[in-house]
Formats: structure tokens, sequence, C-alpha cells
């Protein structure tokens, strides 16, 4: 069984004296004196990144990676669009699973703020099909019409979607790494202007600087010397078409579906066990269908179940969803996303979570999807 | 990155979704496009079931804001759907108008 041993982030938001190596060198130095370990006791890396080779014309990061870590070990570079840190988790995991006594450093990052919105949003493009660039559409686009959709077919309106943002940017008041710490209202939400009917500004995630690091194990002596650990019961990928036309279903994300039940059935645990979850919240409108494909909500029931506020923290419910902020208020390296997520699970479970601990939760979950639904990992930690 | 052989190939296919009619599936109206639709936005994209049942993707043009909805008739039609290339091509495509 392979473990979480320690977790560190960076700061998210407009980094402009950083670069994209200056943030992954700072995430690196950070989770090893997290954990102790030293630079030498690393046997493998894997890194998730989205938008390096498209906006600054900046790959082979693996290389460059080694040149701050100064060692000569294998390390990999994961791409899956919004879903990369979670891609490189999963692989880290695979990784271990195959190598018995490793110690393994997983990276995401993301620098996205040294280019005009225009620019980042063509890259960010880069992860739609062809068919669906030419017509102009945006992720905010794609979203926006998985919104229109569900919100025509079960009678719900943008003040449910709006619920979402309230919790996640209280939750961003909690957190010092968020991009976000300002409470919202409810009309601050339905105020702000269009990015793509029905979406609103503040139904979506930013763009945004930063990157987070975790590091996995299998070494018995290792683990036993660490003050926090969580086990790693589940890390699912699941792929599906990349154009949202292709899918079966517009109000459904059929990846994360599959990737949960697979997740659930390998972690030998119920949904009603998880405490805790980080869910990707690119969009308002993505957390109401994740809530119902991850099977925590029953399809179509989310518009209503949000307007309960039963997964904010303070608010005594059973599952609390997005204690970092999430992507609205965290902020949405896209690379370092999925890995943020796990690393926010992780200081659930472990007690370190501060002024937004959740008191009492065995189990987590973080989910993290690419594309409009193309790629979707989930992954499930105990402590 | 667009070039003008992508577009010289993406041509050929586009020939034969031109002058089809269908529905709309799905639309939304984006107001902050990427860079190379700047100057259209805001514009609507729909998602167009054809009477064959083939699903294509396109912005609607000459359109009331009336038309934007589910069920509405459109027709697919030959229109400018970039801001020109570095070589001066201009990238043609399909897109919608009411019927």
């Amino acid at each position: 069984m392979s473990n979480v041993i320690g977790y560190y982030t960076t700061q998210f938001g407009e980094l402009w004296e950083k670069s994209l190596f200056d943030l992954v060198e700072e995430a690196i130095f950070g989770v090893l004196k997290q954990t102790k370990l030293e630079n030498k006791q690393i046997d493998a890396v894997f890194f998730g990144n989205m938008l390096a080779g498209v906006l600054e014309n900046n790959l082979h990061s693996p290389s460059k990676i080694a040149e701050i870590l100064k060692i000569n070990v294998p390390i990999y570079r994961a791409e899956a669009a919004c879903a990369s840190g979670g891609a490189a988790f999963n692989l880290a995991k695979n990784y271990l699973d195959a190598n018995s006594n490793k110690n393994v450093l997983v990276i995401g990052a993301e620098k996205m703020t040294d280019y005009s919105p225009e620019e980042t949003i063509m890259g960010l493009s880069s992860a739609a099909s062809g068919e669906e660039q030419e017509a102009g559409l945006t992720f905010p686009g794609l979203y926006a019409m998985m919104a229109n959709f569900y919100l025509q077919k079960y009678g719900y309106t943008e003040k449910n979607l709006a619920y979402v943002s309230v919790k996640n940017h209280f939750h961003g008041s909690l957190n010092d790494k968020a991009q976000y710490r300002r409470k919202i209202t409810l009309e601050n939400v339905l105020n702000s202007a269009y990015v793509a009917y029905p979406l609103k500004v503040l139904d979506s995630s930013p763009i945004s600087d930063g990157a987070s690091a975790v590091i996995l194990t299998n070494d018995q002596e290792t683990i036993n010397k660490q003050k926090f650990s969580t086990t790693i019961l589940a890390s699912e990928v699941i792929t599906d078409t990349i154009s949202l036309k292709e899918r079966k279903q517009i109000d459904e994300i059929l990846a994360t579906k599959n990737a949960a039940d697979k997740a659930f059935k390998n972690a030998k645990i119920s949904r009603s066990d998880i405490g805790i979850a980080e869910v990707h919240d690119c969009f308002s409108i993505a957390e109401i269908l994740a809530m119902e494909d991850l099977g925590f909500w029953k399809k179509g029931e989310g518009g209503k179940k949000i307007t309960e506020q039963s997964t904010m923290f303070g608010n005594g419910g059973d599952l609390i969803v997005n204690t970092s902020g999430g992507l609205k208020a965290a902020g949405h390296p896209v690379g370092a996303t999925g890995i943020k997520q796990i690393g926010e699970i992780f200081l659930q479970l472990t007690g370190q979570a501060e002024n937004r601990q959740v008191e009492n939760i065995k189990y987590g979950l973080a989910q993290n999807v690419g594309g409009s639904g193309g790629t979707a990992v989930v992954t499930i930690l105990a402590v | 990155m667009i070039s003008p052989i992508k577009i010289w190939r993406r041509q050929k296919e586009i020939r034969r979704i031109l002058g089809k009619k269908g529905k709309i599936l799905i639309w939304t109206k984006i107001f902050t496009p990427g860079a190379d639709f700047k100057k259209y936005a805001p514009y609507p994209v729909i998602l167009v079931e054809l009477e064959n049942k083939e699903k294509i993707y396109g912005q609607l043009v000459d359109y009331d804001e009336k038309d934007l909805k589910i069920g509405k008739k459109v027709i697919s039609i030959l229109r400018k759907v970039r801001s020109a290339t570095e070589e001066g091509v201009i990238a043609y495509g399909v897109k919608f108008k009411p019927l």
C-alpha cells in the first residue's frame, strides 16, 4: 500500500515576480523539508503541467526538474489538460505499485498570468476538439452549454448555481494560500458580468499561477519516520471523448462516474464513508455535476441540494466539499490543481487544516477533470 | 497554430456540411473569447443536430435574441471563422443562420 506523507503548495494567484520553475523549485524544496527527505532519497518524479509548451515554448520539463533537484532519476511529465496534476499522481501511484520501497515526488504547476487573458484562453482551448476550437467555443463556453442544458432540463435558475461560488469563496477566506480570500454574496455572483451565458465571472475559476507537490512512498521505514501519513485507497483515471457533442449525456461527466465507481470498488468503502471532498469546480455547474456523477447526490437534484449548503464548512453536514476554496476561490493553476486537491485532503485527514479543519473524518476524495470531461481522476485517501 | 495547409485540408470537409438544415440542441453566448475570436464577441455558439442526425458546432449569425432557444431551426452557411493568419490566408468555415 502506498502513502502520501507530505504536501506543500505555493501561494496561488497572480505571481508576476515568479517564473514557472521558480514555483516548481519552491514546491519541491518545500515538500522535501516537510518530510525531512533529501533529494537523493527521491527515486522518481512525476510532473503535471499543461501549458508551458503551448504558451512559452517550454518543453522537456523533466530535464529542467533534474537540474533543479540535482539528481539523475526517471522524471516524467503528464499532460491531461486541467487533470494533468491528477494524472501525474495516478502515474506515481502506479509506479509505486510496480516498484517496492520507493519514494516518489509529484509536482503540479502552471504559469498562466505572463500572457493576456485572450492568449491564455487560446492556450487552454488546445484541450478542446478542433471543431470546438473552430467554432470559438472556449472552456467557459463548453461548461456554459452544459449549464444551460442542465438548468432547462431540471427547471433551475442561475441563482442555484451561484450557491457554489458563495460556499467556495467562504472556504477560500479560511485558506491563506488561496487566490481569493474575499467572501461573496449571491447578489455579487448574480450581478457579475457574463463570461459565457449563463455562466458569469463569479461562476468561473480564475487564471492563476501556482505549484503544489506531494511525496508518495511505499517504503515502510520512510513511513515510520513521518509525523503525518495517509493511505492511498484508490486512484483511478478514466478518459472519454474530447468533444462534448459526442457524449451520450450533456449533463453528466461519464469519466467521473466511471472513475468513481472503480475507485469506491477498489477502496472497499461506500459513498457515505467520505467526510471530505475536493471536487473540480472550474465552473459552478461543474461542482453540481461532480456531486451527482460521484454518486453523492442523485442526478438532477444537485441544483436543489446546493441551496441547502450542507457541504459548507461549519454547517454540520456529513460531507464538506472544497475546503481549500475549490478552483473557484483557491485559484486554478491548471497543472497544480489536481495536486492541491489531494494535498487539501491530506491536510484535512492529518488534522493540519487549521481554521477550516473538519472533525471526525477518516476518508477523503479528490476529483480532477480535464477539458469538458475528456479525462477524470478520482483519488481516495484514508487515515 | 493555424497554418494555410490546415485551412486547405479543412475546406474539403466543410463543403460536405454546407447548406444543411437542422435544429439547435444547446446554445451559449461567448462574451470572453480567445485571441482569434476577439473581434466577433459577444457571439452565440450552438450545437446543431442536422436532419441526418449528425451533430455540428458553429456560431449563429444574423440572429435575433429570440432565436437562441433549443429546437430553433437553422441552416449551415460558409463564413469567415477567424482573423487572417500571418500568411494572410483567411479561414472559412461553417456558421449557422436562423430559418
